[in-house]
């Protein structure tokens, strides 16, 4: 689906990526699975285009569509939950077909009777929430999740995260999951890369099954 | 009416209070022709008050004022949001700008005169002045709009025309707003001064002018007091708009 090949990338000359390659496969979540300033926020920028590489290539399809879910929501304040999902979706579909999509996404996510709200008024979670209705509600052939549930207590998180699945399994599609927490990484994920820096290079590339989660939970843990 | 009195009464008082400092400097001095009491300043109101001109005068004063500061703004937000967002823009604007912000009033009203008819030299010296604060205060506005958001509208592809509408006009909307009430209470000082050199008929600077001319000085410091009170009525009267704005905006 896509690939970087041999990516180099330096910030104020410090390396974080020389010649870095990983493969993101079509409708599966791929977690890069690190500590905290390895860099796997760049990785997903690169892959996003937001960050321009130094060297090396970007293989995938032509016009490819993203979405993403930040580590904070990143929502317009000024406007209400449905507006702020409208307003990315105003240049890929018509009225009719906008509202039918805003309000099937704002109940998946339970939002729908908060859906004319301003987002000053919503808790951190609700936020995040729209957030996620937002990148599923976009036709993206690839979502990007940035530690999505990072500073949620143990019951928002594990809500959060039945509540990725339910939308995953309604609309499947490739997904780059980061996260440093052991049990998101192996809940949620198909395959997981190991990282270290610097610069960044997989330590390991773990393909997650029902039988060997116990197994990959003590490998992550390890690290 | 008792209500207002209570609920103001901090206000009245300190009010009160320099009406009581200039009473006081007046005795002091004790010649009207440098500094008028307080009651031969507010008995020239009242007979000001009285007259049918007063209010046409008003009128034109106003139009001129608001008319300088509605150009201003609207071409200071435009061009303010331009070079807010294109650099090569801003770069070519600034020069222009940090001139004008530096030219003395003077100059600028005696050029209009040579310029314009005497009613537009005012609205021009206000639009001049006002100008440079609403696009200085837009450019700030926009360059502190989160690039995180605009991070957000790169990646799900929004068009240009949207992230201006919707990303950096709302993020510098309350810059634009003190911008705008600055440049207003700014607007009627210079409108006044411009006037008092360009005599349009119809003009509280007209009346200012001849109040020094004929050393009626009551005269001249109920015409101030009569600028102050518009100034600070339409100050507060767009405060007023942008909190209903702000309001309604809430429950929308």
């Amino acid at each position: 689906m896509i690939n970087l090949v041999n990516v180099s990338k330096q910030y104020d000359g410090l390396e974080i990526l020389k010649d870095f390659n990983i493969n993101f496969e079509k409708n599966k979540i791929t977690c890069l699975f690190g500590p905290s300033g390895v860099g796997k926020t760049t990785i997903a920028n690169i892959v996003a285009g937001i960050v321009p590489v130094d060297k090396g290539l970007i293989e995938c399809t032509d016009n490819l569509l993203f979405s993403y879910v930040f580590q904070e929501p990143r929502l317009l304040k000024w406007y209400n939950v449905y507006d702020n999902i409208d307003f990315v979706l105003r240049d890929v579909y018509k009225n009719d077909k906008r509202a039918e999509i805003i309000n099937s996404y704002l109940k998946m996510v339970e939002l729908y009777e908060y859906k004319s709200y301003k987002i000053d008024a919503l808790s951190g979670g609700m936020a995040q929430r729209v957030s996620l209705a937002r990148a599923f509600a976009y036709p993206s052939h690839i979502l990007i999740m940035d530690e999505p549930f990072k500073g949620f207590d143990f019951k928002l998180k594990n809500e959060m995260i039945s509540l990725f699945k339910k939308m995953w399994d309604s609309s499947r599609r490739t997904v780059i999951f980061i996260t440093h927490d052991v049990e998101e990484a192996i809940d949620l994920s198909h395959t997981i890369y190991t990282l270290k820096n610097r610069p960044i290079s997989i330590i390991d590339k773990l393909i997650v099954n029902n039988n060997n989660k116990e197994e990959i939970k003590n490998l992550l843990l390890s690290l | 009416m008792m209500n207002f009195i209570l609920r103001n009464k901090s206000k009245l008082l300190i009010i009160l209070f320099w009406i009581l400092i200039w009473e006081i400097l007046s005795l002091i001095i004790n010649q009207e022709i440098y500094l008028p009491s307080p009651h031969a300043a507010f008995s020239s109101l009242m007979n000001l008050l009285n007259k049918k001109d007063t209010y046409t005068t008003i009128l034109y004063s106003t139009y001129r004022t608001l008319t300088g500061f509605f150009l201003s703004c609207a071409l200071g937000i435009f061009l303010g949001i331009i070079c807010g967002i294109y650099k090569p823009v801003y770069n070519l604007f600034y020069p222009l700008i940090g001139i004008i912000r530096t030219i003395p009033v003077m100059s600028i009203i005696i050029i209009a005169i040579m310029w314009f008819k005497d009613t537009n030299v005012p609205i021009f010296v206000a639009f001049l002045m006002c100008f440079p604060i609403i696009w200085t205060n837009s450019v700030s506005g926009i360059h502190s709009t989160d690039i995180k958001l605009l991070q957000m509208c790169e990646v799900y592809k929004v068009k240009k025309i949207r992230i201006i509408k919707s990303v950096y006009f709302n993020s510098s909307l309350p810059y634009i707003k003190a911008g705008m009430i600055s440049a207003l209470g700014i607007g009627w000082k210079v409108t006044s001064a411009a006037e008092v050199l360009s005599l349009p008929k119809y003009s509280i600077g007209r009346f200012l002018y001849d109040s020094k001319v004929y050393l009626e000085i009551p005269d001249l410091f109920a015409w101030t007091i009569i600028i102050v009170s518009l100034s600070f009525l339409f100050e507060n009267l767009l405060k007023y708009i942008f909190k209903i704005g702000d309001k309604y905006d809430k429950f929308s």
